[in-house]
């Protein structure tokens, strides 16, 4: 995976500079990587507070854990899969707990998507429609953890197949059959609103 | 071009990966077929509302993730000063060992020129025995003298 938005040293060197004790480098790293963490980890455990939670905690752990990083592998790939372990635990522990968190606060009036994500191959209704919105939040809920990992590391983050099999320790086959299973789900959810 | 491979193409041109030459054959089957543009149609829509969702999400809690690195300096300080965790875990073998030991001490014969009961051949036989209490007893009949392996009182062993 190629290392996106990440100007200034490469990571191996800011590791490098961590494990020799300058925790500025550190805090390069966290600043490169902590809005798609979020991204990424607000999708699997479906709660913004939650969602800090696990971005932060995460950093702290790899912080701990920096020592173990091989150098020449990509420290984002490492740094996800410790980072989706932690989002599915929390998911976990909420969805025992019975407080499985649906954030629609993306789905307000206030909060209105960037441009930058708007695809010219689809109506730009499917936006401004509420129930849709809902429609996909529930679906993406329901969805089993991991395959919940799988279509967000895909569609969020546009990692390759190999990346994510490595990053959740699966297989390419898993990978494809669990995107599979996601995508039909939600398509599901859609069709109803979409005519579909 | 079925609609089986038209979904399937359909599937691996969200993911980059349509195999050359294989675009002009699908777009000509989804002109054709609107079941199949239908579900085109759904699957971009996937990506592009999980994308806008996330986005969404992420700009909500911009001012949030402005203070990152504040919440990280802090759990790594936390972290320092926190004493090693206790694992009693790590440390329970010792007391099984322990007793490992020290049965092995107890049941092992001290006489050395008698072997602890591990017969090659089940020379054993079932006999009665003369009691109040035991009426019948599985006894080793090997090399020198024989011993009682189990006994059964009144139907419990």
């Amino acid at each position: 995976m190629k290392e996106r938005d990440a100007p200034g040293a490469p990571d191996d060197e800011l590791i490098r500079r961590t494990l020799g004790g300058d925790e500025d480098a550190f805090r390069e790293l966290v600043e490169r990587y902590k809005s798609r963490a979020f991204g990424v980890v607000v999708g699997i455990v479906g709660s913004r507070d939650d969602a800090l939670d696990v971005v932060q905690e995460s950093f702290v752990k790899a912080y701990y854990k920096l020592k173990d990083f091989r150098f020449g592998s990509n420290f984002y790939t490492w740094f996800y899969r410790l980072l989706v372990n932690q989002a599915i635990d929390r998911w976990r522990k909420t969805s025992r707990s019975g407080e499985v968190p649906l954030d629609e606060g993306w789905l307000s009036e206030e909060v209105t998507p960037p441009d930058s994500f708007a695809h010219p191959s689809t109506p730009e209704k499917l936006l401004e429609n509420r129930e849709l919105g809902e429609a996909l939040q529930k679906a993406i809920a329901a969805l089993p953890e991991h395959h919940r990992a799988v279509i967000l590391l895909r569609e969020v983050e546009g990692m390759a197949y190999e990346d994510i099999a490595k990053t959740l320790g699966c297989s390419q086959g898993t990978v494809m059959s669990r995107l599979h299973y996601a995508r039909e789900k939600l398509k599901a959810a859609l069709g109803r609103h979409m005519g579909g | 071009m079925d609609c089986g491979n038209a979904r399937k193409l359909i599937e691996a041109r969200a993911d980059g990966l349509l195999p050359p030459g294989a675009g002009e054959g699908l777009d000509a089957h989804l002109a054709s077929c609107a079941a199949c543009a239908a579900d085109r149609a759904r699957t971009d829509a996937v990506g592009l509302l999980l994308r806008s969702r996330a986005a969404a999400q992420a700009v909500s809690a911009d001012r949030r993730l402005d203070a990152m690195w504040t919440r990280v300096r802090a759990g790594i300080a936390e972290g320092r000063e926190a004493p090693p965790p206790f694992r009693p875990w790590k440390w329970a073998w010792v007391p099984a060992a322990a007793a490992l030991v020290v049965s092995a001490l107890l049941f092992y014969p001290t006489k050395l020129d008698r072997s602890p009961f591990n017969p090659r051949t089940f020379d054993v036989s079932v006999e009665e025995v003369e009691s109040d209490t035991a009426t019948v007893a599985l006894v080793d009949k090997g090399e020198d003298l024989p011993r009682v392996i189990w006994i059964i009182e009144d139907a419990k062993s």
